[in-house]
């Protein structure tokens, strides 16, 4: 028990950063984080080692997430345009915080796959072979929902670009 | 794409796995030499490195403190609740053995039932065989081949 305790603290962060950027919110991403981590308790005696415990408990919380967007009707679409951001106000902070804020919708307005695909290598440093065992799919996808989802992002900030935004 | 040289088109392809050091040696030495020379693909390899530096821009929440202490807490629950060992064995054990009282009562029913509807012929056969060992006139019946 004590050694699973250190390393629930030991991923605890990246995993409910992970689940926040998935889920979009933080009591989904607390909830679906404890949710993985309890079941790869109950299912440790399966892990078997042929992945690091990261990428198997990452896939765990992956499909829980899915799961529960699946079930549930957003409150809120997160991918309609914003309210155009004051752009000419000069303090810094604000611009910084204008700037964030696009580059999360358009990461937010990608489908499911590609943004986890793309999470996983920006901020979890996960290599394609390693987002491969956590999603569950081939290298070759991998690469593919990575080029599909940074054109999409790109495309997502084209307007903003152009405005002055970011 | 030859040995040696790429287009545009395929270089483009390819600077997504580039950029994220994904490439075998040799792909990549073919990138890195068509790059060399094409300043539109260094322009555009610069802004998916821009594109990417402003996606790390974009932070998360903390993690609740208490995230370890409730996950911990609820593994102990579980723990605490689940039939453990000898107790699991006797409630499988337990659950097979209803199964099979079910199954033995209803094979039970189902000959007792059998014996309530017994074929009319068998006990007219009987009873016509009681009324000609104890009726004389019976027997002279069947001797001469009556009904």
């Amino acid at each position: 028990m004590a050694a699973f305790e250190e390393l629930v603290r030991r991923h605890q962060q990246g995993l409910f950063s992970y689940l926040y950027r998935m889920c979009r919110n933080s009591s989904d991403a607390e909830e679906t984080a404890q949710a993985a981590m309890v079941r790869a308790w109950e299912k440790l005696a399966t892990f078997r080692g042929a992945s690091s415990f990261k990428t198997w408990l990452y896939r765990i919380g992956t499909n829980l997430c899915l799961n529960l967007r699946m079930r549930r009707k957003p409150t809120e679409e997160l991918c309609e345009t914003m309210a155009a951001p004051d752009v000419e106000r000069p303090d810094a902070e604000y611009r910084q915080k204008v700037r964030e804020e696009t580059v999360r919708r358009a990461l937010e307005c990608l489908p499911d796959d590609q943004r986890a695909a793309l999470v996983l290598l920006v901020y979890e440093d996960m290599s394609y072979k390693e987002i491969a065992e956590t999603l569950g799919k081939t290298v070759r996808a991998v690469d593919s929902l990575l080029f599909r989802a940074k054109a999409n992002v790109r495309k997502a900030l084209a307007e903003d670009r152009a405005k002055g935004v970011i | 794409m030859s040995n040696s040289t790429m287009n545009c088109g395929q270089a483009k392809r390819l600077l997504p796995p580039f950029l994220d050091e994904e490439l075998s040696g040799r792909v990549r030495e073919i990138v890195s030499t068509h790059l060399a020379s094409c300043p539109a693909c260094r322009a555009e390899l610069e802004a998916l490195r821009t594109d990417v530096g402003l996606l790390e821009q974009v932070r998360t929440p903390e993690v609740s403190p208490f995230l370890v202490t409730r996950v911990m807490a609820e593994i102990r629950e579980r723990r605490r609740t689940a039939p453990q060992g000898f107790a699991r064995l006797l409630r499988s054990l337990a659950a097979a053995l209803m199964v099979a009282v079910s199954i033995g009562i209803g094979v039970w029913f189902g000959s007792g039932l059998a014996q309530t509807f017994t074929p009319v012929a068998e006990n007219s056969t009987e009873a016509a065989v009681g009324y000609v060992e104890s009726s004389t006139i019976g027997v002279y019946s069947l001797m001469l081949g009556g009904d």
